[in-house]
């Protein structure tokens, strides 16, 4: 039997509707009719999906037909190695870097021969060492190379992106429809049509919306957002003489935290500032932080900030939109009664939030500088039990405590709890069998290593440079 | 920070022993420093184990390396072999057989799961069964075995295995570990608990010859009886028996016969269901039934008329309860084994619960007040792990057409956990099965049960319907062919186990 033929409509413009809509028409067959109903313009709160991806964003983008060669000659993206903390937790900056397993010496994980000798993180780690020096380089094919152990995303302005996708859209079978939204039209707890400014009605089987936090097709549906907190954000962008290395730098502030991005003509800047009452700074947007309770309510389902914000803090945003539309497609119902479909995707949706906020509530505990002026209100609290077990085990004994689905990964949280100066109380038993001569040898040869590779890698902004011109010959066409 | 040492835990005291409390002894004896902790094990040789032909599931081989076992000296002293998975006969239906393997089937394309392509092209191929894609299965068929290969561009790095062993000859073996590392073996029965007046935490146990045995933490590895959790702490068991109605098993050894199997074989019968383990020497064989609808001679002569060998000995007797205590660590008490809970044994979970109720137990190592906070906790993470294997154990009982006989009417009409019942209606509708967090059995394990007891989504996934059948039969051919060449290239079961283990 045949799945049941579908009209999806995807309401809203900006990154997360032009992501959707393009993944859908990708993945599913022509039987289903895939709608596009926004202007031109995107969500004022665009700009908050931050401005880095996680490596694995590269292969989602690509399955859409967004290749590294698109993203490098038509937009601004330029490559990211990780974040760079400033007055985080400790005044030293630290790395928060992608990076494939850390090396195991003798089998014995890295961080124990760190509580053994006292030694630091970022100095071992290709990805962390070549960003401080402003150097990159793509990782080569030989296993055995230090380089192939660094691991990268992009830096990258949303509107630049949506723009690409919209464009690659409108030689598909996309309907696109240039209007803005005006209201929807119910049929019991299910929405029958979206309604356009000038009095259309579009209807459909699913409606997706992407309208950020105007929720102009879930707000009627009731569907609940909790809001953790209101902060107020703004971002500029500047020229540069040229390309800047290669990882988003983020920096507390007396109010708040900005986030410098670096792109290939220009830097981004975004500042997250505690919200007040009386903050009338006309330029930065009002953004509440929080969550819908369930992201898929009747037959419209929430993806990106209709659904959640988060701080850019971490390439977070990017990872839990891109989550949002892979969960879709897995889900895309198979039947108009999608009461099964509905269930998990929000099973799932529940999951990924509750992943992102752990990692996110450990960048402020304890040790962050900001206690006073932006202190999540809840950090008084002792942390979520998950969160606990994580932050109790690291230390007491240096283990990792990870759970499966977590789109951190173990290195993500090495580097989060060492960086927020957590150290474990005892290393590993298995490594009294090595002498503390020889394990801080081990790591000597290893920073050695690092270093000369770091050393020799091109600055960010020759590589990419020399990497377009590459790309623009003829054979690549 | 320094520790405290005063409130850290100094005497351990595990009351019983078989698998559950020398698997316990073993991995404390190998996390803790004796200098720092003294364990003492009581037993009593009077009171026999349940401890029969062992099957486990690939877990098995964490805790051995945990405890730094090498794999050839452990298959040995435990007349161990290896085992790619099960094999299930008569569930779905009668006269149908199945492949429940270890480690993937198919390989996943372009982010989809391999089942939505195998499920898209499955009327081009009327014969095809999702297990040919398991290299597990088709090597497990075929008798042979080869470990999994390091490069994981080679077909055999997915390969997953266990081990099927002696549970006595297990234990006899932990136990020498454990006493090598300070455990105390003390023989004797428990014939009184003291219990400190205030707050009940258990203070001692004391044996026949009225010894006293003191400690700051107790493990229960009694058995059913639960001489401490129940026996002297009381605490309620949650009754499962309504969704799994065996209660009782009749178990015996045989003589090998025939070559010797890289899997377990379970078969579905009248009331119940019958286990074949391969060991070294001697197959494990047990009955398992509602004793609600079947006798105890019609279970014997059930279980004897399905051997394949000799039978050694008289075949013993099991009652059971299924369910588990509602909180498996009670005061300065913790459960483990079948003092703890009990389900039984068609996925090889036995060992798998113990394994887990220890290593949690060392992950949340508490300070001598064990915090009601780490008890939580310990509780919490116990008790879902034995939903999830009760789910998937429940499945088997549940997708069956068969009405032969009043335990199959009863089952397959009987309502489920509402956890299993979403996980069949999103496969009933398109085939899609998610992983659950921190779940024992994956995605590989649903779908297999599922196809082979003939559970059949609705329609395909809308996401692989663009594909068309016929690229799909291209790229399941080449897989069908590479698994073909790497299983005909391993050697037999019988041969890699002569030279790996049996040689020396």
């Amino acid at each position: 039997m045949k799945p049941d033929e579908l009209t999806i409509v995807v309401c809203g413009g900006g990154l997360a509707g032009s992501l959707a809509a393009l993944a859908l028409a990708n993945a599913l067959s022509p039987d289903v009719r895939i709608v596009h109903v926004s202007d031109s313009g995107e969500p004022a709160d665009d700009f908050l999906y931050g401005s880095a991806t996680a490596p694995d964003c590269h292969n989602f983008l690509h399955a859409l037909g967004l290749d590294e060669r698109t993203l490098l000659l038509e937009s601004n993206t330029a490559f990211s190695y990780g974040t760079d903390f400033r007055q985080w937790a400790a005044p030293e900056p630290w790395m928060l870097c992608h990076h494939a397993p850390f090396p195991a010496p003798d089998g014995i994980p890295l961080r124990h021969f760190l509580t053994r000798t006292g030694a630091a993180l970022a100095p071992l780690l290709i990805s962390a060492q070549a960003a401080a020096l402003g150097r990159f380089a793509h990782p080569p094919e030989n296993p055995q190379h230090p380089l192939s152990r660094a691991e990268y995303g992009y830096q990258f302005v949303p509107d630049e992106w949506a723009e690409l996708a919209d464009r690659l859209a409108a030689g598909s079978r996309i309907e696109r429809i240039r209007e803005d939204l005006a209201g929807v039209e119910r049929h019991g707890d299910l929405i029958r049509a979206v309604r356009t400014a000038t009095g259309k009605s579009v209807c459909g089987d699913l409606f997706i919306d992407a309208s950020g936090q105007n929720r102009h097709c879930l707000g009627p549906l009731s569907s609940q957002f909790r809001t953790t907190r209101r902060i107020r954000a703004r971002v500029e962008r500047s020229a540069t003489p040229h390309l800047g290395p290669p990882c988003r730098m983020v920096e507390a502030t007396a109010s708040g935290w900005s986030a410098t991005t670096q792109l290939q003509d220009s830097q981004l800047k975004i500042h997250i500032d505690a919200s007040s009452d009386d903050d009338t700074a006309p330029e930065s947007l009002p953004f509440s932080l929080g969550r819908l309770d369930e992201a898929w309510v009747g037959n419209c389902v929430g993806v990106g900030h209709a659904a959640w914000a988060v701080e850019p803090l971490t390439p977070a945003p990017m990872m839990l939109l891109q989550r949002d539309i892979e969960r879709l497609l897995e889900l895309v119902p198979a039947s108009k009664n999608m009461a099964v479909e509905r269930r998990e995707y929000n099973r799932r949706f529940n999951n990924d939030l509750k992943h992102v906020g752990l990692f996110h509530d450990a960048l402020y505990r304890p040790g962050s500088p900001h206690v006073g002026a932006f202190a999540p209100p809840d950090l008084a609290n002792s942390p979520p039990e998950a969160l606990q077990r994580k932050i109790t085990q690291f230390e007491n004994r240096g283990a990792l405590v990870s759970y499966d689905l977590d789109p951190f990964n173990e290195e993500d949280w090495t580097q989060n709890h060492i960086g927020m100066g957590r150290s474990p109380r005892r290393h590993d038993r298995q490594l009294d069998a090595i002498s503390l001569e020889q394990a801080e040898q081990t790591l000597a040869t290893l920073r050695t290593s690092v270093e000369q590779v770091a050393s020799r890698m091109p600055p960010h902004h020759v590589y990419l440079a020399r990497f377009k011109a590459y790309l623009e010959k003829p054979r690549h066409a | 920070m320094p520790e405290d040492r005063s409130r850290s835990i100094k005497n351990i005291v595990i009351v019983g022993g078989g698998s559950a409390g020398w698997m316990t002894a073993a991995a404390l004896s190998s996390m803790l420093p004796a200098e720092a902790v003294r364990i003492v094990l009581v037993e009593s040789d009077q009171i026999g184990t349940v401890g029969v032909g062992e099957a486990t599931i690939p877990d098995v081989l964490n805790f051995n390396a945990m405890l730094g076992i090498p794999e050839a000296e452990f298959l040995r002293e435990t007349n161990g072999t290896f085992k790619f998975g099960i094999q299930f006969v008569d569930w779905g239906r009668m006269g149908e057989t199945y492949f429940h393997p270890f480690g993937p089937i198919g390989v996943d394309m372009n982010g989809i799961d391999f089942h939505q392509y195998w499920l898209r092209s499955e009327a081009d191929r009327p014969n095809s069964r999702i297990e040919d894609f398991s290299l597990a299965a088709q090597a497990a068929k075929n008798g042979r075995f080869a470990p999994p290969a390091p490069d994981p561009r080679s077909v055999l790095s997915q390969l997953r295995y266990a081990y099927h062993f002696d549970a006595t000859a297990y234990a006899a073996y932990l136990r020498r570990y454990a006493e090598a590392r300070g455990v105390q073996r003390r023989e004797g029965i428990v014939t009184e608990v003291h219990q400190n007046g205030e707050t009940g935490f258990l203070t001692a146990v004391e044996l026949e010859d009225g010894t006293q045995l003191k400690g700051d933490l107790f493990f229960d590895c009694s058995g059913f009886r639960g001489r401490l959790i129940e026996q002297v702490l009381d605490v309620a068991f949650t009754d499962w028996s309504h969704w799994l109605v065996c209660d009782t098993a009749q178990a015996v050894a045989c003589e090998s016969s025939g070559a010797l199997l890289p899997y377990t074989i379970a078969t579905a019968k009248q009331a119940g269901w019958q286990w074949r383990i391969p060991t070294r020497e001697r197959t494990g064989n047990g009955h398992i039934y509602a004793s609600h609808w079947m006798d105890d001679d019609a279970a014997i002569s059930s279980l004897l008329a399905g051997l394949d060998g000799q039978p050694l000995g008289e075949p013993r007797k099991i009652r059971f309860r299924t369910g588990h205590r509602q909180r498996l660590w009670e005061k300065n008490c913790i459960a483990i084994g079948l003092s703890g809970g009990f389900l039984e044994p068609l996925e090889s979970t036995s060992l798998f619960l113990i394994q887990e109720g220890i290593s949690k137990f060392l992950a949340l190592f508490p300070s001598a007040d064990m915090p009601e906070s780490v008890r939580k906790e310990y509780n919490r993470q116990l008790v879902k792990k034995f939903e999830q294997v009760r789910d998937f154990i429940v499945l088997h009982y549940k997708a069956t057409e068969r009405d032969d006989s009043a335990l199959w009417k009863y089952c397959r009409n009987m309502d489920i956990p509402d956890t299993l019942a979403e996980r069949i209606a999103l496969f009933r509708e398109a085939g899609r099965i998610f992983r659950y967090e921190d779940e024992l059995f994956g995605k590989t394990s649903w779908i297999a049960v599922m196809l082979g007891q003939n559970i059949r989504p609705r329609t395909v996934d809308p996401i692989v319907a663009t594909v068309a059948p016929s690229e799909i039969a291209r790229s399941l051919q080449s897989m069908t062919t590479a698994m073909s060449r790497a299983v005909a290239a391993m050697p037999t079961h019988q041969a890699f186990l002569q030279k790996f283990a049996w040689a020396a």
